[in-house]
């Protein structure tokens, strides 16, 4: 047994030699005998050893190149995701208040054109409220007293007659829109003249009152002040014929829809009195 | 010493399986490179019978002009198979166990170079197995004779030494 060890270990190291001195030959061999092609066996397998080495090689860059893309990159990714979501949002609420901005805008310039033909002055004032019940049909506007509005003063907008100031305090006054079941105004059909009073009902559309069975009324008519009522200027326009039915009686059961939106009013303007002789508008 | 030992005797080996296979034709199956080879895996050292049989094979090839390392190979193979089968084998006093290790030693080493050509090449003579065979029971032949001769030699050395 113990002369059997070191036979096997001698045994062992004349293998490892063997197999290297045999890889040498054949590779002595393969840098002398060239292929059908005229490559040098030598090239043509140390390209064939290659081939599986540079493409598991390749594999594994592959693979960690793919994870490195998809991982960590879109590590990366997601931040920047996050950052850009953060930034679409601002530039949003920037967007929008940029158009609300451009919307105010043409509304106080329609409002500015429509004081400006108007021979008062004309107190510019934001909406601040609008009556607890929706069918009271008040606002409440940010001017009083101390600007100058006073009880009775016409308010307006752009397209039209919003309504009358009922109340004022210091700073707030409260608006009786045209709508208000209260609310009356003395008006004129556009192409007839024919005065009339337009009362509120309550309800969207205005009552055209007074108007004879015989009168000529058109449906599309736009219905204006005719200052008789020493309230509102005379000429401004109020709304439009919607429905007219004659025959019931003495007169006409006519209905007009105001032009203003009053469900989505703004800005308004108090028309001041006195009235002056040169034009003079301010707006906030 | 060593070394150059081992250079020379392999060189030798070659030039005298030239010089006597120009002279006698039967020399030209005797393997001398092989069995000096099966001279160091049996006397010397199997590990050094190795590179005694890749240098006797390179310098074969050379003279045969072949490509260098088809001679190399299979000598270097023949070499393992010798040094392995004589540690493993009862090989004294026993003439047809070392006739049937030399000849089959020299089969490997015909059958690789055979293989190798075939392989490398996609060619080989037609006669090369024949000739294999015959080469493979003269050094054979020869080898059992030379290594008896060998060992009555050390013997008597050794029988004086006591």
């Amino acid at each position: 047994m113990s002369s059997e060890l070191p036979s096997r270990v001698n045994g062992q190291r004349s293998a490892a030699v063997l197999i290297p001195l045999l890889v040498l030959q054949l590779a002595l061999l393969s840098l002398q005998i060239k292929t059908p092609s005229g490559t040098l066996l030598f090239k043509s397998w140390t390209m064939a050893a290659q081939a599986p080495v540079l493409s598991l090689f390749a594999r594994i860059t592959g693979g960690v190149g793919d994870f490195w893309r998809g991982y960590f990159w879109l590590v990366g990714a997601r931040a920047e995701n996050e950052a850009l979501r953060e930034a679409v949002q601002r530039l949003s609420l920037l967007n929008g208040a940029y158009e609300q901005s451009r919307l105010e805008n043409e509304r106080l310039r329609r409002l500015l054109t429509l004081s400006d033909s108007i021979e008062r002055r004309a107190l510019g004032a934001r909406v601040t409220a609008r009556a607890p019940s929706f069918l009271a049909n008040l606002v409440y506007i940010d001017r009083g007293k101390r600007h100058g509005v006073r009880v009775d003063a016409p308010v307006i907008s752009g397209e039209g007659i919003v309504g009358r100031v009922l109340l004022v305090s210091a700073d707030q006054a409260q608006v009786q829109l045209i709508t208000n079941p209260g609310a009356a105004i003395g008006v004129m059909l556009e192409n007839s003249r024919t005065p009339g009073v337009l009362a509120g009902t309550g309800d969207p559309l205005l009552e055209l009152k007074y108007i004879g069975d015989t009168d000529p009324v058109a449906v599309g008519e736009v219905v204006l002040s005719s200052g008789l009522d020493g309230i509102l200027p005379k000429g401004m326009t109020i709304g439009r014929v919607v429905e007219v039915e004659k025959g019931k009686g003495v007169f006409q059961a006519i209905r007009v829809k105001p032009l203003v939106d009053l469900i989505h009013l703004e800005e308004v303007a108090v028309l001041l009195d006195p009235p002056i002789t040169e034009t003079s508008s301010r707006i906030p | 010493m060593k070394y150059i030992f081992l250079a020379l005797s392999s060189f030798l080996a070659i030039i005298a399986q030239m010089i006597a296979g120009e002279n006698f034709f039967l020399f030209n199956f005797l393997d001398l490179s092989l069995l000096l080879a099966a001279y160091w895996a049996i006397y010397r050292s199997r590990m050094q019978a190795l590179f005694v049989g890749s240098l006797t094979g390179i310098l074969l090839d050379a003279a045969l002009g072949w490509p260098l390392g088809y001679n190399g190979f299979g000598r270097t193979l023949a070499a393992f198979v010798i040094g392995q089968c004589w540690k493993r084998f009862n090989t004294a006093d026993q003439p047809w166990v070392r006739f049937s290790i030399f000849a089959a030693a020299s089969c490997i080493n015909s059958a690789s170079i055979y293989l190798l050509f075939w392989f490398m090449q996609r060619s080989s003579s037609g006669i090369f197995p024949g000739a294999s065979l015959l080469q493979a029971v003269i050094t054979a032949g020869v080898g059992v004779v030379m290594f008896a001769a060998m060992d009555g030699y050390r013997r008597i050395q050794t029988h004086k030494a006591h």
